[in-house]
């Protein structure tokens, strides 16, 4: 690199007359830190700028530097008080008051310790809470065990019952009716205990001001045994007993059921085999 | 005082170091604003201003990038050039040369900052036409070179080596005065 060429080029003139872009800039630092006739040439022509500066210039008037003064004497405040020790000819001068960083570092420790018991507080009251509502869902989900608990009982009586007896199954369909052509509702009688189970197999919802009601249908007429539930599918709904039946029926009555069958509303119909 | 330990007491917002930097440099980095700002007022203003920001700036100073003279001669600079471009101040007084400011020297003669309007003179005259008139706009007038060159038709090459050339001279002339 032609290194007098590079000098004669005036891109030292405008590095120091601050018309490089950055990239000009970083390679003028750069290559001064490689040769040092170039770091030479800037230090001459610095001093000569401001030689020609301080050779053309007059002092500004001394209320400017008054005012100068004034505009930094925040900042010279906050530095002495800050660090002395930043000003190490004036910390001979400036005597702190022993108090002073007493005061302060009381009032830092108070600070800081009320700071830290508004977080124990919070913390306290955040975990208060979450104990509560520990509590409330511990006590949900005991009355949830209860109750799974009563229906595992009952289940089990029923298949207990199950094993035991001499269950016979009367499938009741909809299929000859107007009503519901794919109804099915299966019955299990124990003739012997008189006992009746039903089982839902496929059953529509009623509105709310009816009920399926079952029938047992003997020798003396149909006997209403009891309120089927259609939403209870496939599980098991004891009914009233019964020791005799050639069939079962099942109709849709008015709320809580009739003294006798609507059989224009006959769902379900099944005979004992 | 070294000016690594200016710095230092600068950074430290040290008082005495701040007014150590003010009687060293005040003249001379004034003279920047002045030459740019002619108004003797805004000038003072712009040098106020300048100043609080080199003090407060001090922390983004890199020595590394550069000496401090010319950091704040730059700031100064800078300064003035905004001062100028903005509405503050009409162009229309805007016909600065070197002879309008050598005048002014002369003008000021006689007060206590006596200053060597004669030496200017004599130094500016070393200078040879082309290069007077760069030093007048990029010196005085606080025209960028690519301002310089666009405006007047002047090559950029040109301007530089200009602006070289006149740096020379006066850098010779400068320690006869």
């Amino acid at each position: 690199m032609d290194i007098q060429s590079y000098i004669a080029s005036g891109k030292l003139e405008l590095f120091l007359l601050g018309e490089l872009n950055e990239r000009e800039r970083e390679e003028v630092l750069a290559l001064s830190k490689q040769y040092p006739e170039i770091q030479q040439e800037l230090n001459e022509l610095e001093e000569a700028m401001f030689a020609l500066d301080e050779l053309t210039g007059t002092k500004p008037s001394p209320k400017v530097k008054d005012k100068i003064f004034a505009s930094l004497e925040q900042d010279f405040k906050k530095a002495e008080t800050v660090k002395p020790t930043a000003a190490p000819v004036e910390t001979k001068v400036v005597k702190l008051s022993p108090w002073k960083p007493f005061a302060v570092a009381a009032s830092l420790v108070a600070v800081i310790a009320s700071a830290v018991a508004i977080f124990y507080a919070n913390k306290f009251y955040e975990r208060d809470q979450q104990f509560t509502a520990l509590l409330q869902e511990q006590s949900v989900m005991a009355d949830n065990l209860n109750q799974v608990k009563l229906e595992y009982e009952q289940k089990d009586t029923q298949l207990d019952r199950f094993v035991a007896g001499d269950f016979k199954r009367v499938e009741m369909k909809g299929e000859g009716f107007e009503m519901q052509k794919d109804a099915k509702v299966d019955v299990f009688w124990d003739q012997s205990a008189k006992e009746v189970f039903v089982a839902v197999n496929n059953l529509n919802s009623l509105a709310d001001e009816y009920d399926y009601q079952l029938w047992a249908i003997g020798d003396d007429g149909p006997i209403g045994i009891g309120l089927v539930n259609p939403g209870e599918k496939l599980t098991l709904q004891q009914m009233d007993a019964v020791a005799q039946a050639g069939a079962f029926a099942i109709t849709i009555e008015p709320k809580g059921g009739s003294e006798s069958p609507t059989l224009e509303k006959l769902v379900v119909l099944g005979e004992v085999a | 005082m070294e000016e690594e330990q200016l710095i230092a007491g600068l950074r430290a917002k040290d008082r005495k170091t701040t007014d150590y930097l003010y009687e060293k440099y005040s003249r001379a980095l004034f003279a920047v604003i002045s030459r740019i700002v002619h108004d003797s007022d805004i000038a003072e203003e712009v040098f106020h201003d300048a100043f609080v920001k080199i003090t407060r700036k001090i922390d983004s100073y890199d020595e590394s990038k550069g000496r401090l003279y010319t950091w704040m001669a730059n700031i100064c600079r800078n300064s003035a050039i905004d001062k100028l471009r903005s509405k503050e101040i009409s162009q229309s007084g805007k016909t600065n040369t070197i002879d309008d400011f050598v005048y002014g020297l002369e003008s000021k003669s006689g007060t206590v900052e006596e200053t060597d309007a004669i030496g200017v003179r004599e130094l500016m005259d070393q200078l040879n036409e082309d290069q007077r008139f760069i030093i007048e706009y990029i010196y005085f007038k606080g025209y960028t070179h690519s301002e310089v060159s666009e405006e007047f038709d002047i090559p950029l090459g040109t301007v530089k080596s200009r602006v070289r050339a006149s740096l020379q001279v006066l850098k010779k002339n400068l320690d006869r005065i």
